[in-house]
């Protein structure tokens, strides 16, 4: 087992409940032993970034000093907007001494530990598209998922910036499909699935994000998938929950099943409802699970 | 060398659009420019695209290479023959095409202008007989966004204008920012106001592909976030985007974990999120709202309310905290020593 400390972060704690569910059942399944932090907060998503650019450097700081104190090598993140929040906030303290001298002060001056730059941040998929994860994955999903039809949608933030993430090609990513394959199930290709969802703007500029969380819906509809996979919480909520908004504002109901990796891979390894919780979604899960039970 | 490639060309006289494949021999060092200039030289002297300076300089000869922005001068042909590959080579997205790799740039350079680039009368004279002397840490706000050479690699790919064709962009963005930084420049919150504007800093969807594209290591999404801090430090926050950047913050200092529930009404007002009450309770059905009360609470949030207060005390608002560790991030570095002792 590798001892890895969890960062769920806001969305699986709050409204994707299912995504925590689903990926505390999985992992050990695939090797992976989840310490839970003492204390963490939200990374900020982006927007502590923007708002608050040295509140976010120390919020994450401080996320990364409760890992190091669990003495974990690796925080894992199930979320593509944790990753890159982690990971920006990571490489900028591991690199700059001066800089994360004075953050470590600053989290010991309000009592948090102090970071001396060893965590690595990994997201679940990197985890088991590769090495033991993976060869633990192939034997975890003996039930498979008999042909299914999935696009996999990676979602910005777990592919670009490259030089922050770096995991893979972020023009010709193969992670999502080869653990798609390894659970039984036949990747669909189709160009939208490294484009932008429209999450980050979801609210501020409706219009603008519905334009863009059409085109893989609908591209991997018009390429005959059955559901569509995502590493990524915020993907899932704009796929699943504003599916609907774009059958208002253009007439057309793709009711296209989305599904979080975690439980993509969980089907494959035959866990229960009670973890999986596909009651939870809004576009209904009930099309797939059939196809899964003939 | 044996290079092979696919070239989209466009024939705007009979509007015809053709993929065609050439073939020719090319020395090792072979750039795609060098490649393009053989096929217009040997093949067709009827293919079109745009070039100069051969390199890198003067941001001419963006073109798409297997549906990635890049400058032909940049790209070596070597790996990719050797490879075995055969490229497709096409305009630049998200611009009108003219004619083969030809894109009419006019959208680009109307937004390029709208955003004012240039230095705005206003700041302080220097001393008398004196230089205006820039310290460093104020320079290195905005050096990555002055290595920009307009080549529109970025606003090729940028979602968002995709969705929306008025978006301001990233390249006019980034460009702002150059100016926003700049301690000569005297138009500082004016401009700030109109990079709030409907099309704005608030339109960018995050996607980072100006970031993942640009030749020059300019980040220009960064330059965005730049901006956004900017506004947020001169009180320029009444834009949605705004509003919801701000209560992340609210809500990582007062529970520590994001009060998503409340994040609709306090990004979108009362009236309009009254208005989304029918979407809302669709997805309460499923779960997806989670009750506000009692709130979602970080164990030892006060940690996190004490740095927020610590923050604010030394003073690292605004994009001078995001160039923090710039260094480290910048892809044009200097050496792993640090820069030379002057």
């Amino acid at each position: 087992m590798k001892r890895v400390a969890y960062y769920k972060g806001c969305l699986a704690s709050l409204s994707a409940k299912e995504l925590d569910s689903s990926t505390q059942a999985l992992a050990p399944k695939v090797g992976l032993e989840l310490v839970d932090l003492e204390s963490v907060t939200c990374c900020g998503a982006g927007d502590i970034h923007e708002a608050e650019p040295d509140y976010y450097l120390h919020l994450n700081a401080r996320i990364l000093a409760y890992a190091e104190a669990e003495k974990c090598d690796t925080l894992l993140t199930v979320c593509n907007v944790c990753t890159l929040n982690l990971r920006q906030a990571n490489w900028q303290l591991k690199k700059d001494e001066a800089l994360r001298e004075r953050v470590s002060t600053n989290l010991q001056r309000v009592g948090a530990p102090p970071y001396n730059g060893t965590v690595e941040v990994r997201h679940l998929l990197w985890e088991i598209a590769e090495g033991d994860g993976y060869e633990l994955l192939k034997a975890a999903a003996h039930k498979g998922l008999k042909g299914l039809k999935i696009a996999p949608f990676y979602g910005c933030q777990i592919l670009r910036p490259s030089k922050i993430l770096g995991f893979e090609d972020p023009d010709r990513p193969w992670s999502l499909e080869r653990i798609i394959e390894a659970c039984g199930g036949e990747a669909i290709d189709y160009p939208a699935k490294v484009k932008c969802c429209g999450f980050p703007i979801i609210q501020a500029r409706e219009e603008t994000a519905l334009g863009e969380l059409i085109q893989p819906i609908e591209q991997a509809k018009e390429a005959g998938a059955h559901a569509i996979v995502t590493p990524c919480p915020l993907c899932h909520l704009s796929l699943d929950a504003w599916q609907s908004k774009l059958k208002a504002s253009t007439g057309k109901d793709f009711q296209m099943p989305i599904l979080h990796l975690s439980q993509l891979v969980g089907v494959a390894a035959g866990l229960h409802e009670s973890e999986l919780k596909f009651k939870r979604h809004v576009v209904s899960m009930t099309p797939v699970l059939e196809k899964l039970e003939v | 060398m044996q290079v092979a490639l696919k070239i989209w060309r466009y024939d705007p006289v009979a509007g015809d659009k053709a993929l065609r494949e050439y073939e020719f021999d090319a020395p090792e060092e072979a750039t795609l420019l060098d490649c393009l200039d053989i096929v217009k030289d040997r093949i067709d002297g009827s293919l079109a695209y745009r070039k100069s300076c051969r390199m890198m300089i003067c941001g001419s000869c963006g073109m798409r290479m297997d549906g990635a922005a890049v400058l032909a001068c940049q790209t070596r042909m070597a790996p990719i023959a050797e490879a075995g590959h055969v490229p497709v080579v096409s305009s630049m997205g998200n611009l009108p095409i003219i004619k083969d790799l030809v894109v009419d740039m006019t959208p680009f350079w109307d937004k390029f202008l709208a955003v004012k680039p240039y230095l705005q009368p206003g700041y302080e004279e220097p001393p008398e007989d004196k230089e205006f002397v820039i310290p460093q840490e104020r320079m290195n706000v905005i050096h990555k966004e002055s290595l920009c050479i307009n080549c529109g690699c970025c606003v090729s790919e940028c979602n968002a204008m995709e969705s929306d064709p008025e978006f301001l962009g990233p390249q006019a963005l980034a460009k702002g920012m150059r100016f926003v930084g700049d301690p000569r420049d005297g138009a500082k919150v004016e401009r700030l106001e109109a990079y709030n504007s409907e099309h704005g800093i608030w339109e960018c969807t995050r996607c980072y592909f100006c970031n993942e594209r640009c030749p020059k290591g300019v980040d220009p999404r960064d330059a965005i976030a730049k901006l956004g801090a900017e506004s947020v430090a001169e009180g320029i926050d009444r834009d949605m985007g705004a509003k919801h950047a701000n209560w992340f913050v609210t809500s990582a200092k007062t529970t520590g974990w994001l009060r998503e529930t409340e994040l609709v009404p306090k990004t979108q007002g009362i009236v309009t999120s009254v208005k989304q009450m029918k979407f809302a309770l669709g997805l309460a059905r499923r779960g997806k709202v989670p009750p506000p009360f009692p709130p979602h609470v970080a164990e030892k949030v006060e940690e996190a309310r004490a740095l927020y207060d610590l923050v604010k005390e030394e003073g690292r608002a605004g994009a001078l905290g995001i160039v923090q560790g710039e260094r480290a991030l910048g892809r044009i570095e200097h050496d792993e020593e640090g820069p030379a002792e002057r």
